[in-house]
């Protein structure tokens, strides 16, 4: 049963960011689609006296890209624009792919990627691309905004970085270098479900188009957060990448994964299916960045 | 051309057009003027004593008009095997001891669900929670507690059956294996919650709307429990979101609503939860099988021996009967001339366990299919071969059990053996494998002590030609009312559109025992038949006399037209000889009665179908992970009465049995369900379900209306087994332990490597 | 505090006075009698629920009724005009693509959203599209079936 709350509705940034420093204190709770959250007031795990309903200010729903400031999405825009957005095609591919295969149509319709990263699933599908992606989370309250690099945003079990009356605004994506190439899957057991574990892989080359110049390699559903596996990075860089180097990156990433046992599959199996992951996932970033 | 004008045509569901508007009432969707939100509180101990229980608080919120627990009950204790007074173990609302997580205290009446839900917080039950045991194994030791008092080792009920000598037998075998399956839990997930809609009146006459495979059932065990007539109570089961089996037992909805409208005597609505759906409904039964099985060198399988512990949780339900049929299915469909079975049911302290779409026949399919892939590999015989050679066949007799009339097993078997030959040589980490199976049309079972017929109709035939068919069949989604409105159309010699039915109403329609077990094709069809047949003899009677016929001449109505069987061109329009046959009648409408109980056919059912499946997966050899690529079924089911009807039973089933076999489970800790939602609960959806094939077997069942038998949960059956087989292709790996998840295979792999090195 | 939620149904404009915890499917079913639109889980897994919101599909079960505020609104109700069936509706009758019927409103839907956005979607668009809707009855083939018909142009809309 939902508790009952006093409802606010801003229709402007402006608005929203006035109320959440007047609410800062209280017991208070934003709401976007709601997906994520109303799942969490039904059990009466959250029961926030003050609920403030970000989905109709229409000003933070948009999606920019320009050669220069690479790809902005607004924190409210849903799951399926992001998905279905021509603009994607233009280096960030792999971001509507991640979409294509989040939740439901009718989840993606509603659901909006900001509200998704700051739940703070360690599940979660964008997380681990962003990161990949090396993006910047535009954080606003009503004295200042700041920026926090994507990868540090989340900071434990469903807990992010954001203070008391902030809001996520903006996801800020660099326009990728030549020679990159990204790439994510999750794994699971029913196609459309929630990752049991997830990677995401970015290769840059050098110019020799061979040698691995930079690469992020984050893993998703396989800690307390998404999670760079720095060590399997580093078992790449500099170095040209074959795929018995991809294997060892992967038994590598797979020491630094975390897992937990659950009813989806036990820590063991999920720290397996890392060294596989890891593997696939990055021979087809190579593959990726070898066409870019 | 077909010599049916109704029978084996594809027709819109006589539901249809309000299914797809929205106009389609369920129960979920009712509300009636005056009406109270029920809801139930539920135990947090899978074992504890009930101290007190405290309802004085609840009493005083706002909006609550009615608490009651086990002392307002009349303090009966019901089952469904009621010739057993032994089996009917269940209070409902608990009055001394709580046995699982989820068993009934206590249930509130008020103005909505949120007051109702706000009340079960304020009542207070002081419990002392007591030792509990969960695994059946562990169950029926010395050191288990005890469930129910008096009985010895938590043993509910065993079960033993044999024919031939088993242990002879060994000594003939060339080669014997032994292995062990664990089977697992599975939960229904009707998409609608159980629900029902009680409604006293202040003649002290109860009405209950719910959503039931058994309004019969309903009415019977509400009256008992309730100390009323059973005349005194009417249920309706208006559209069922779905059955499975889970959904004709005395539910905790339809008590609770009873009771608390009796009390206030006002309406009473609960729906249950999905929480509640998942955690304190019935579900299949997890079964233990230890299986020894002989045969020669030529593949001839001379003996099998079965024993079985099934994990029965709190209650009897209908464990008793899916370990009957466990056991009875285990042998099928082959024919062993030495078996035996022996199986026990434990009670445990977790949910109860039950009747579920197959009744055991899907788990002693999934060991009994695996087992015979095993023996055939190891004597080097062709899996459908081994089949082949101990396969059924028509007018098999199952020694002292069943008589089996019409069977196409071996027709099916050659179906798919042409199939799996098409499909040719296999990229690499596919395989297929195969299964074949047999199910019952309908119990021959009378557990439930009904004194009426199992099946029963009347046809009423009013002046325009509209036929009233009156059944007490329930339709839960499978097509019932329209199977059931063609066979009467056919017989009576009428268009579809001429029948208006009116099914599971115990006020209006004759008993029947409910949709499960796959009977009400076969039962209430040939109740149907001869309820139509005995007004069309009526009409045929008026038509004679009128047409001044030579009574050598045999007469028959098909598409409207009386006419002589011999000269189909002599004859009266049907329309006109109802105007003249009901004013012969002196004004009284046409009425036929029907009714059927199996006789003669044995202990368990009056027919059997059967069939055969092949699966065909893919697996990543690096993850374990598999798809589900293809599903043909060759499946010969008698006469099809209903075509459409088929493929959604046989498609539904796969998704299903798919399920059991890949991926749904009931993970428990200490009795604790920990998946009770569906975003928890895996269920294949569309992106996962394979493609399907269906290969249609001709047979005629001479016992079934136009030769039809069941074709409905028997499709569950082969399933499980067919993927465990495939995967054994594919990967070279052999699960026991259901479900076969991508985790499992993955551990088999890395076994097996190790092993190879 | 009861807060004002106008929105239009079907068509239709209403204006009523709903707490604001209340679901969108608890308007439509409970306040407005529009019981065609179902529940089968109330946390967004079952897709029962499913109806369009400003032309997308959206679960009612999950959404705040006042979000809909000014929002245009279409359940299983609003398809047929009058006796005449919704094309969809037909493809759901001929192919027999659904049983028990719970789902079926919410297949409907999200099938309508899908041939809102395309009008000939391939047989893996189709599945895409009702993965978010359970049926535990028919095993989705004859629902894409019967959509893969309608994607064809076999049924078409009288005008
Ligand atoms: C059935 C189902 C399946 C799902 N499957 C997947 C899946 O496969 N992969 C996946 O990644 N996710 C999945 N999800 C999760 C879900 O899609 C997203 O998490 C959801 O879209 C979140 O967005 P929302 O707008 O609905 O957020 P809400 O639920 O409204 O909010 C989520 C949280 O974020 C906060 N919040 C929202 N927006 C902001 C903001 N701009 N600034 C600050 N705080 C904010 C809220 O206060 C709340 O704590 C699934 C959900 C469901 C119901
Ligand atoms: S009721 Fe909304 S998705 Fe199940
Ligand atoms: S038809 Fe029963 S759930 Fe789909």
């Amino acid at each position: 049963m939902i508790k009952d709350f006093e409802y606010l509705a801003p229709k402007t940034l402006k608005d929203a960011l006035t109320l959440l420093d007047k609410y800062k204190d209280e017991d208070h709770k934003v709401i976007a689609g709601g997906q994520s959250l109303l799942v969490l007031m039904r059990q009466g795990l959250v029961a926030p006296q003050y609920l403030i309903d970000i989905k109709g200010i229409s000003e933070l729903s948009y999606i920019k890209s320009d050669a220069k400031e690479g790809l902005k999405i607004g924190a409210l825009t849903t799951h399926r624009a992001v998905e279905k957005s021509p603009v994607m095609k233009n280096g960030y591919s792999v971001l509507s792919e991640m979409e294509k295969r989040l939740a439901s149509v009718q989840t993606r319709n509603w659901g909006t990627i900001g509200g998704n990263i700051c739940h703070g699933d360690p599940a979660g599908d964008p997380a681990p691309v962003l990161i990949a992606l090396n993006a910047t989370l535009k954080v606003a309250g009503l004295k200042a905004e700041r920026t926090v690099p994507a990868e540090d945003f989340t900071l434990d079990y469903f807990e992010t970085a954001l203070e008391p009356g902030e809001l996520l605004v903006e996801i800020q994506v660099p326009s990728p270098r030549p020679r990159t190439g990204t790439a994510y899957s999750k794994f699971n057991i029913i196609e459309s479900d929630m990752a049991t574990v997830s990677a995401a892989v970015s290769v840059t080359l050098k110019s020799d188009n061979k040698t691995c110049d930079d690469v992020r390699i984050v893993l998703g559903a396989a800690a307390p957060t998404p999670r760079r596996a720095k060590k399997a990075e580093a078992v790449l860089r500099g170095k040209e990448v074959t795929d018995s180097l991809l294997k060892e990156a992967g038994n590598v990433a797979s020491t630094e994964a975390e897992p937990l046992s659950d009813i989806a599959a036990s820590a063991e199996y999920r720290q397996e299916l890392v060294k596989v992951m890891v593997a696939r996932i990055g021979r087809e970033a190579l593959a990726r960045a070898k066409k870019a | 051309m077909s010599k049916y004008s109704v029978i084996g045509t594809r027709v819109h569901r006589v539901d249809g057009v309000e299914k797809v508007t929205g106009t389609a009432k369920y129960t979920f969707d009712m509300v009636l003027p005056n009406m109270l939100y029920g809801k139930i509180l539920r135990s947090p101990h899978p074992h504890a004593k009930i101290l007190s229980i405290d309802t004085s608080k609840a009493e005083k919120l706002i909006g609550v008009k009615a608490v009651v627990t086990g002392k307002d009950t009349i303090g009966k204790k019901q089952g469904i095997w009621r010739r057993f007074p032994e089996l009917c173990d269940e209070e409902i609302l608990c009055r001394e001891k709580v046995r699982y997580i989820g068993d009934a205290v206590a249930a509130v009446a008020a103005i909505d669900e949120d007051t109702a839900e706000e009340a079960l917080d304020l009542i207070e039950v002081d419990y002392e929670p007591l030792p509990a045991v969960f695994n059946p194994m562990e169950a029926i030791t010395e050191e288990a507690p005890q469930i129910h008092e008096g009985v010895e080792l938590n043993i509910n009920i065993n079960r033993h059956l044999e024919w031939g000598n088993v242990d002879d037998a060994w000594k003939d075998c060339d080669h014997i294996i032994e292995e062990q399956y664990v089977c697992s839990s599975q939960a229904h997930v009707c998409m609608e919650t159980h629900d029902a809609l009680a409604s006293f009146d202040h003649n002290g006459k109860l009405t209950i709307w719910t959503s039931t495979q058994a309004a019969y059932y309903i009415q019977v065990l509400a009256a008992d429990m309730l100390g009323i007539r059973e005349g005194d109570v009417r249920c309706i089961n208006p559209y069922t979101g779905g059955g499975f089996g889970s959904k004709f037992e005395l539910d905790s909805a339809q008590f609770c609503a009873a009771l608390l409208s009796q009390k206030i005597r006002r309406p009473v609505k609960i729906v249950l939860n999905r929480e509640e759906e998942f955690t304190a409904t019935k579900r299949r039964t997890p079964m233990y099988y230890f299986v020894k099985l002989g045969a020669k060198k030529d593949g001839t399988m001379l003996a099998k021996e079965v024993r079985v512990i099934t994990e029965g949780g709190a209650y009897t339900a209908m464990g008793a009967t899916a370990l009957y049929l466990t056991g009875f299915f285990s042998s099928f469909p082959y024919k062993y001339p030495n078996y035996r079975y022996d199986g026990y049911r434990a009670y445990t302290n977790t949910a109860p366990t039950s009747a579920m779409r197959g009744f055991g026949a899907p788990q002693s399919t999934f060991v009994g299919e695996s087992m015979i892939d095993n023996l055939a590999e190891d004597l080097g015989i062709d899996p459908i071969e081994i089949r082949r050679k101990n396969g059924m066949t028509p007018n098999y007799v199952v020694p002292g059990q069943a008589w089996i009339q019409s069977c196409g097993l071996h027709e099916c078997l050659d179906a798919i053996e042409k199939h799996v030959k098409e499909r040719g040589k296999l990229p690499p980490n596919r395989g297929i494998g195969v299964s074949a199976y047999g199910f019952m049309s309908g119990g021959i079972f009378n557990w439930f002590d009904t004194p009426y017929a199992f099946s029963s109709a009347i046809v009423r035939i009013n002046i325009d030609g509209k036929v009233d068919l009156f059944t007490g069949a329930n339709e839960i989604g499978q097509g019932s009312n329209t199977t059931l409105s063609m066979i009467c159309a056919e017989a009576l010699g009428v268009k579809l559109d001429d029948i208006r039915i009116h099914s599971a109403d115990t006020g209006i329609c004759p008993p029947d025992l409910g949709a499960w077990g796959s009977r009400e094709t076969l039962m209430n069809g040939n109740a149907v038949k001869r309820a139509a047949e005995d007004a069309k003899n009526q009409l045929i009677e008026f038509a004679a006399a009128k047409m001044g016929i030579n009574i050598v001449y045999d007469m028959d109505i098909k598409d409207g037209w009386i006419h002589l069987v011999d000269r189909p061109e002599r004859g009266v329009s049907y329309y006109d000889i109802v105007k003249d046959a009901i004013r012969g009648k002196d004004g009284e409408a046409i009425i036929g009665r029907g009714h059927y109980t199996p006789h003669r056919k044995g202990m368990i059912s009056p027919a059997y179908s059967f069939g055969v499946q092949a699966a065909e997966v893919e697996v990543d050899p690096e993850t374990g992970r598999y798809k589900l690529v293809n599903v043909t079924t060759a499946h010969e089911s008698g006469t099809v009465i209903n075509p459409v009807g088929i493929e959604g039973q046989l498609e539904g089933a796969i998704m299903m049995a798919g399920g059991y076999g890949f991926c749904e489970d009931q993970p428990m800790d200490e009795g604790k369900i920990l998946n009770p939602s569906i975003a928890d609960y895996k269920l294949i959806r569309a992106l996962d379900m394979p493609e399907t094939e269906i290969l249609e077997i001709d047979t005629y069942e001479p016992e079934g209306p136009f030769g039809a038998k069941e074709a409905g949960e028997g499709l569950t059956n082969p399933t499980a087994g067919a993927i465990g087989n495939a995967v054994y292709k594919a990967a070279g790996v052999r699960i026991r332990h259901l479900p076969i998840t991508p985790e499992k295979v993955f551990r088999a792999l890395e076994a097996k490597k190790k092993q190879e090195k | 505090m009861k807060h004002e939620l106008k929105f239009t149904l079907n068509g239709q404009p209403y204006e009523i006075y709903i707490k604001p915890k209340t679901l969108l499917v608890e308007v439509l079913r409970d306040e407005l009698g529009f019981t065609g639109t179902k529940r089968g889980c109330s946390s967004s897994s079952c897709g029962a629920c499913t109806v369009m919101l400003n032309g997308a599909s959206v679960k009612s079960c999950s959404i705040l009724a006042l979000q809909a505020n000014g929002a245009e609104v279409v359940t299983v109700e609003g398809l047929a005009k009058g006796a005449e069936l919704h094309p969809l509706q037909k493809a759901f009758l001929d192919h027999g693509a659904f049983q028990c019927g719970f789902c079926t409103a919410g297949m409907l839907m999200s099938a309508r959203g899908l041939f809102e956005e395309n009008a000939t979607p391939d047989v893996m668009t189709i599945k895409e599209a009702i993965d978010g809707n359970i049926c535990r009855c028919t095993g989705y083939n004859s629902i894409v079936r019967a959509l893969t018909a309608v994607s064809k142009g076999e049924y078409k809309e009288e005008s």
